[in-house]
């Protein structure tokens, strides 16, 4: 099956651009991530099995996409996290704590704690869309929890 | 409130902006092939070292190397370039008695979303279709294009925007130069462009 790339962009354009914010930290170029994301489902001649496998593919492109962005000598934007955060309006400080706690994780627990989070995947998902072991996506969500712990104390659950 | 929860009242505050879609939906109507958009993820380019002499060059060079032309500030400029351990590529030229060494990689991104390293002909080549902006010291800014410098200080709007349009072998290219206000410019080319978008495009000659 291949979806309309319109209808896509409706449905995941956002999720796309926050899982690129999260690994690049960088609004220009998680909107250059996205976009590019999009370009290459409606170029690309692959044949998906379901929605969900279109989702996963294009959370996997986009991550690989805001990852290579972060790989680069030289960023054209120099905002920085924290004038970007200055933008955003959060609901409660609260949100501005978590938000920020989460960007300032190293990236390998960022990535698998955002897809746990927001995305609602489950390890072995993670462990697909990541191409690592499901151990793997454990530890690193394991130790990401801990360290928002640390942070965040009675602000963050011992839920999960 | 679960975790869950929380994160996700946390993270709702980023939006994309309207642009993607438009965008996106440019390039779907003119059903064209970007290669600088689809293919290769990243490529770019600083200088990331200066100094040393030209004569001391020679004794230092190590690794596989081969001489390659690239347009440099709108001159072809003859370079050693060397493939490093992590796939990126370094380019050692002279400029003014000077050694200057350039850095930079790129990626291709798989339908599997798999990435790959660019080989190097088509990062080289990608860095020659490239089109670069920078500002000199009396404050004049500048963008250069295959042999072509075409002086832009005065093009840009209110919004700090610059459209023009330049020719190579015939082939336009629209490029869309954003003044970063910190001494950077993103550009945003494309090959082809709707009636209606061109007429916010200055044509160019250098």
């Amino acid at each position: 099956m291949k979806q309309p790339v319109q209808e896509l962009m409706a449905q995941y354009r956002d999720n796309l651009f926050a899982v690129a914010f999260n690994v690049c930290k960088n609004a220009q170029d998680a909107e250059d991530v996205v976009q590019d994301t999009f370009i290459q489902y409606y170029t690309s001649k692959k044949e998906f099995e379901s929605g969900q496998h279109i989702r996963a593919w294009l959370i996997r492109v986009a991550i690989n996409k805001a990852k290579n962005v972060t790989r680069t000598f030289w960023r054209k934007n120099k905002l920085s996290l924290e004038e970007y955060m200055e933008t955003l309006a959060f609901d409660t400080t609260e949100s501005e704590d978590l938000f920020e706690t989460v960007m300032g994780l190293p990236k390998k627990y960022r990535i698998v704690i955002h897809l746990f989070y927001y995305e609602d995947y489950t390890v072995r998902e993670i462990a697909d869309i990541l191409k690592l072991s499901e151990s793997n996506v454990k530890v690193r969500l394991l130790r990401g929890r801990k360290l928002l712990k640390e942070e965040l104390q009675e602000e963050w659950k011992d839920d999960e | 409130m679960t975790n869950k929860e929380k994160y996700k009242q946390a993270f709702s505050v980023l939006h994309a902006s309207d642009k993607i879609s438009l965008e996106v939906e440019d390039m779907i109507k003119f059903q064209k092939r970007h290669k600088m958009n689809i293919a290769i993820a990243v490529v770019a380019v600083c200088i990331i070292l200066a100094g040393g002499s030209v004569s001391a060059y020679a004794t230092d060079v190590g690794g596989i190397q081969e001489k390659v032309s690239i347009w440099i500030k709108g001159v072809a400029t003859d370079t050693e370039m060397e493939v490093n351990e992590d796939g990126s590529f370094t380019f050692t030229y002279e400029e003014d008695g000077e050694r200057v060494k350039m850095g930079g990689g790129g990626v291709s991104i798989g339908d599997d979303g798999e990435t790959a390293k660019l080989p190097p002909e088509e990062f080289v080549e990608d860095m020659n279709s490239s089109a670069n902006v920078e500002s000199d010291k009396s404050g004049k800014t500048w963008v250069y294009y295959y042999d072509q410098k075409v002086e832009i200080t005065d093009l840009f709007d209110k919004n700090g925007v610059c459209r023009i349009v330049l020719s190579h072998k015939g082939e336009k290219a629209y490029l869309e130069i954003t003044d970063e206000k910190d001494g950077a410019y993103s550009i945003s080319k494309t090959n082809e462009i709707s009636k209606e978008k061109e007429k916010l495009y200055t044509v160019v000659k250098k």
